[in-house]
C-alpha cells in the first residue's frame, strides 16, 4: 500500500472551511425558504378553497340549465 | 409466507457477520488513509495555510501562475474541485437533506 500523502495545511483549511461554510449556507437557507414555503401552502390552500366553489356554482348552473329530456 | 419471513429472519445474523468480515480490512485501509490525509487541520498549521494562501496570491501578482504546466493546472483544478465539493456535502448536512430542501 502506498503510504499516506502529507496533506497541505492550506487544502485542508480550504476543505474544513468549505464544509463549515456550506453546513451554515445549508442551515440559513432552510431557515429562510421554510416560512416561504409555509407561506406559499396557505395561499394555494385558499385558493383551493375559493377555485373549488366556483366550480360547484358553475356545475350547480350547468347542470340546471341544461335541457335534456334523458335525465 | 411467514416460514419465508422466519427464513429471512433465521439468515440476518450471517449476512451481518459476512457483512463485517467484508468490510473490516476496509475500513482498516480507510482508516489507515483518513487519520494523515482527511483530519482537519491542528491551530498551528492555520498559520501556514494562510502563509501558502498569500503565496499564490502573489504567484498570481508576479506572473509566476502564467508559468505553470497544463498537468500541474489540470491537478490543481480537480483539487479546488474537489474542495468545492465538501461545500455542498455541508450543504447537504446543514439542509438535512441530500436532493433539494425538505420546505
Amino acid at each position: 500500500m502506498a503510504p499516506p500523502v502529507a496533506v497541505s495545511p492550506l487544502i485542508k483549511t480550504a476543505r474544513y472551511s468549505a464544509l463549515i461554510a456550506g453546513i451554515i449556507y445549508g442551515k440559513r437557507r432552510y431557515d429562510t425558504l421554510k416560512p416561504i414555503a409555509a407561506e406559499e401552502r396557505r395561499i394555494e390552500e385558499e385558493e383551493k378553497k375559493i377555485r373549488e366553489e366556483q366550480e360547484r356554482i358553475a356545475k350547480q348552473l350547468a347542470e340546471a340549465s341544461e335541457d335534456t329530456i334523458l335525465k | 409466507m411467514a416460514q419465508a419471513v422466519q427464513k429471512l429472519v433465521a439468515k440476518v445474523p450471517t449476512l451481518i457477520g459476512a457483512a463485517v468480515t467484508y468490510s473490516k480490512p476496509r475500513l482498516a485501509t480507510f482508516w489507515y488513509y483518513a487519520r494523515v490525509e482527511l483530519v482537519p487541520p491542528s491551530p498551528a498549521e492555520i498559520p501556514k495555510a494562510i502563509e501558502g494562501a498569500t503565496n499564490i496570491i502573489k504567484g498570481l501578482q508576479s506572473g509566476r501562475l502564467g508559468q505553470t504546466t497544463v498537468k500541474d493546472a489540470l491537478r490543481n483544478g480537480l483539487v479546488a474541485t474537489e474542495v468545492l465539493m465538501w461545500f455542498y456535502i455541508g450543504e447537504c448536512i446543514g439542509k438535512g437533506g441530500i436532493i433539494g430542501y425538505d420546505v
